[in-house]
């Protein structure tokens, strides 16, 4: 179960207070995958980051019994004076997992060469974000959260990506926030809408997109 | 879908700690091997280098037969409390970014440290006395168990003391220069030099306030067979540490969105 129950949440930046949720509540359905829209600055990332529990909410509860997965290619949890195989390694014991498999997988998967015996402050951004992502496909996650998908690498290795993310999508579910009506249509069925002060949830990502159409248009 | 189990909470955390403490040992001490032997060594030759200059300018040992032991007693004890409330105190700054893994809390960082430092002390004081006792300057400890529980008891109120000092810092970073003031002169009021027993009442009086030099004496308990302390009361160092340290976890719970 993954449920928000009276939620509320505001930030107060240089006395200007922003209400993000105010008494928000819902249950996700835990067998579907929802996109998130909205314009910017309304909130969907705070929104992501206390589904999976780095930030807590003002008042309220969040009930969470799934195991949610970092941001998708997010990879600021890295220790930089760490070799990518240490910090594959520490990972994959948080999450206890099998330290070897995890660490065959992501080598063969990030495609970093010798390079993954090197710090991570050595690494490109894209070598980064290569290693993130072979890391969070590694760990089965029951639900994968996805703030905005950057595609990452030449076309062979986002060719790869998508397979090997297809693959995940018939055992866990996705909650994505994204901009792209394409890429919402591509991999969401059902959704939430940020409309000002209201969240509206779709059953049904068509009317998602043409409220999301409306919602830009005004 | 099912709900988590106590015992998968529980095990979940001992799994998160544990790795936790093997990341933390190896951001501390590096990849060389060495990196562990020096973190060893260097408080050890620090003390030693103290124990030395005291014994220099050493009359008769204030107690027992070697000036070392005595000195050594005192110095290294409060040496692991220092360590606990100074490092634990920046605990939640350092590990900021680990909060992206939404399995890590904040606690468990600082846990994961205070096992790390207990672990390293408890390295540097066994070398210690153990080198001590193998050079003749010290006797076998008279009561080893009363050692392990003054370790323990030093642990406890290092972990009470600087978890307070994490939430206190996490607040308000001024707190960093005011606690190294107000804690400076532990050096003297600890007991290190002198036998707390045999001081005129009034300073008793006033000295049994500072919980690390019961943990002190505790030791030299553990060690002499007739230290007869009259100052040491072992309930007073670990009450004030679990006091401290639920202040602490409550500072934790209470203050926690004021940190995000």
């Amino acid at each position: 179960m993954l449920a928000f129950k009276n939620v509320s949440k505001s930030y107060r930046l240089k006395g200007i207070k922003k209400t993000i949720l105010s008494d928000f509540t819902f249950e996700f359905p835990t067998d579907r995958n929802i996109g998130i829209m909205g314009k910017n600055g309304v909130g969907k990332s705070t929104m992501m980051r206390l589904i999976a529990g780095t930030e807590p909410p003002d008042f309220g509860h969040i009930f969470r019994a799934p195991r949610i997965s970092w941001p998708l290619g997010f990879s600021g949890g890295f220790n930089g004076s760490m070799t990518g195989i240490e910090n594959i390694r520490f990972v994959s014991r948080i999450y206890g997992q099998d330290t070897k498999r995890v660490i065959e997988y992501v080598t063969a998967f990030a495609e970093l060469g010798r390079s993954i015996r090197l710090p991570i402050k050595t690494y490109s951004s894209g070598m980064k974000a290569r290693l993130a992502f072979g890391l969070s496909m590694a760990i089965d996650f029951d639900v994968y959260l996805i703030d905005e998908i950057t595609a990452v690498g030449d076309e062979d290795f986002k060719k790869k990506s998508q397979a090997v993310f297809q693959d995940k999508l018939a055992d866990s579910q996705i909650i994505m926030v994204s901009h792209s009506p394409t890429t919402i249509k591509q991999y969401c069925d059902c959704g939430l809408l940020f409309e000002g002060q209201t969240i509206r949830f779709f059953d049904d990502v068509a009317d998602l997109l043409s409220a999301y159409a409306d919602l830009n248009r005004r | 879908m099912k709900l988590i189990t106590t015992s998968d909470l529980l095990s979940l955390q001992v799994r998160v700690i544990a790795s936790l403490v093997l990341r933390e040992a190896r951001a501390t001490f590096g990849t060389s091997p060495f990196g562990y032997v020096w973190a060893i060594i260097t408080p050890t030759v620090s003390v030693a280098l103290l124990v030395f200059i005291f014994s220099l300018i050493g009359r008769q040992p204030p107690f027992g037969s070697s000036l070392a032991l005595f000195f050594a007693t005192g110095i290294l004890t409060l040496q692991f409390y220092t360590e606990l409330s100074n490092k634990l105190m920046t605990v939640f700054d350092a590990n900021r970014a680990l909060l992206t893994y939404p399995i890590i809390k904040d606690v468990d960082t600082l846990i994961a440290r205070a096992l790390l430092i207990a672990a390293t002390y408890a390295m540097i004081m066994f070398i210690f006395y153990a080198a001590l006792i193998l050079l003749g300057l010290a006797p076998l400890p008279a009561r080893p168990e009363h050692l392990v529980a003054a370790f323990l008891a030093t642990w406890f109120l290092g972990l009470g003391f600087g978890s307070l000092n994490a939430i206190i810092f996490s607040l308000w970073d001024t707190w960093g220069q005011i606690e190294k003031i107000l804690t400076r002169p532990l050096f003297f009021v600890s007991g290190i030099f002198y036998v707390p027993s045999q001081l005129p009442p009034q300073a008793r009086e006033v000295l049994q306030w500072n919980p690390v030099l019961h943990l002190v004496e505790w030791f030299r308990h553990g060690f002499y067979s007739n230290y007869n302390s009259t100052i040491l009361d072992i309930w007073y160092p670990v009450s004030i540490g679990a006091a401290l340290f639920l202040l602490g976890l409550a500072g934790e719970r209470f203050f926690r969105k004021a940190r995000f």
